[in-house]
């Protein structure tokens, strides 16, 4: 079978060829940060599906693990803010008052850290999974959750707090 | 003073998912990539090339055919019915390729290799023929000819029928294609009726400016006429001529009529002027003036 001039791979096929090493690490991030295994796997293959479309548009992109995590994290985004939507209700009920961001210092637990993550509302989840577990700087934390910079860091504070409410437990048995 | 949040931090830990998901997606992604549908051959607009069988020139129908060598069929497509690839071929890990598109006399024509795991066969893999194709082409004794010495199967002799002549071939990759060439419309032909605008002569002073003109305006282009610098107008309805050296510009009519000696018998009548109808390759026609002034002409064909 002679190559017929002007054949060339298709980008979207280099994702394939990726798809093996990539998808436990794709797969591995979302299920990290959302927890829940039909979410998880509704993300990986949206970010993927994602992927093939974006390869399309743009065959320059830096096709790789990092990059798909990129493509990713925009997924659990867009997913937050479905959830977020949702909950919108009965966080106007619970109220989301500032408050100061006191000086905290204590060797947090992973595991009780990552249930209480699990247990605050959407929006306090999202911003100290970014900012925290993907380690991202607060410019780019209000970038994917398109806030200004000073209502993310204002986010950031009350999410901390919520973390601490939660975590320390109502009645300090943490 | 570190942030006790610190140590949410959490590094991308590989977790491999259920391996039944891993296969669905996979399988997803396939598809997604043989579909040439909603996005456009992503290797041409990535490239800036725009394909001739863009969205808005795509006609309603097109065919996609699955045949057992791809590269050979667009070659073959290529040599026989004059077939222009547009785009770059789709190409699969594999090698097979996964979508191409071609364009016969101005219709899209895509392609693929076999992809048996689709459920995608030619109609080799069939047991024989599925389906005709029909194309139109300038001359099908031609094509027909080409097709057979490239390979393909006669399995009906051209011949003339009422509707044009054609033949029919099974190519290479087992697809049967009917070959026609329609009967030629003169634009002079039978099908008008009476009163129709059978032709239109622009007559001018200087027929080669006229040729400069609307050539750059409509874009027509002028071949030899019978008479002294007269031209005939390639292409459009109904036909078009220009003659030169007349010294007032105007544009003279012919109408079509079912009997040209009546028909000169009524412009007398009514106040205008005819020559006595003279015998044309194409039929009888008759030079008038009408009640004003005006010239045209009467045709019968």
């Amino acid at each position: 079978m002679t190559e017929h001039p002007g054949v060339h791979p298709e980008p979207g096929y280099l994702l394939l060829d990726l798809y093996e090493t990539a998808l436990p690490q794709v797969y591995g991030y979302l299920l990290s940060r959302c927890g829940n295994r039909a979410v998880a796997e509704d993300l990986t293959a949206e970010t993927f599906l994602a992927a093939v479309s974006a390869l399309r548009k743009e065959a320059d992109s830096p096709l790789g693990p990092a990059w798909l995590i990129g493509v990713a994290r925009h997924k659990l985004v867009d997913h937050w803010r479905r959830q977020e939507r949702e909950e919108r209700g009965l966080r106007a009920v619970g109220g989301d008052s500032a408050e100061p961001d006191d000086p905290w210092e204590v060797q947090l637990d992973a595991m009780c850290a990552q249930q209480t993550l699990s247990a605050l509302g959407v929006h306090h989840r999202a911003v100290l999974t970014l900012r925290y577990l993907d380690g991202l700087p607060v410019a780019q934390v209000a970038q994917h959750l398109g806030r200004t910079l000073h209502a993310t860091e204002a986010l950031l504070v009350r999410a901390r707090a919520a973390f601490r409410r939660a975590y320390e437990g109502e009645d300090g048995l943490r | 003073m570190t942030d006790p949040l610190n140590a949410l931090r959490t590094p991308v830990m590989p977790i491999d998912p259920d391996p039944s998901f891993a296969a669905d997606l996979r399988a997803r992604l396939e598809r997604a990539l043989l579909e040439p549908g909603g996005t456009p051959m992503a290797t041409t607009t990535s490239r800036g090339q725009a394909s001739s069988t863009d969205r808005a020139a795509r006609p309603a129908l097109t065919a996609y055919l699955a045949v057992d060598d791809a590269r050979r069929a667009l070659d073959w497509y290529a040599d026989v019915f004059d077939a222009d690839p547009t785009g770059e071929p789709i190409v699969m890990p594999d090698g097979r390729i996964g979508h191409a598109e071609l364009v016969i006399g101005g219709s899209p024509l895509f392609l693929a290799d076999e992809a048996p795991e689709l459920g995608l066969l030619g109609p080799k893999a069939r047991g024989g023929v599925t389906h005709s194709l029909v194309v139109e082409v300038p001359d099908t004794d031609a094509t027909i000819d080409r097709a057979v010495a490239a390979g393909a199967e006669l399995t009906r002799p051209v011949a003339d029928e009422p509707y044009g002549r054609n033949g029919v071939i099974n190519d290479p990759f087992g697809h049967r294609w009917i070959v026609s060439t329609s009967p030629v419309d003169t634009g002079m032909a039978p099908g008008g009726k009476h009163g129709d605008i059978g032709y239109a002569t622009l007559r001018v002073p200087d027929a080669e400016r006229t040729k400069d003109f609307y050539g750059a305006v409509l874009g027509w282009r002028f071949s030899q006429g019978s008479i002294e610098d007269g031209w005939q107008v390639d292409g459009p309805t109904p036909m078009v001529g220009l003659a030169g050296g007349v010294d007032q510009p105007g544009v003279e009519l012919c109408y079509r009529v079912d009997d040209v000696e009546a028909a000169v018998a009524r412009v007398q009548r009514e106040g205008g002027t005819a020559q006595p109808p003279e015998q044309a390759p194409y039929g009888r026609l008759a030079y008038c003036i009408d009640n004003q002034g005006l010239h045209f002409q009467l045709w019968q064909p």
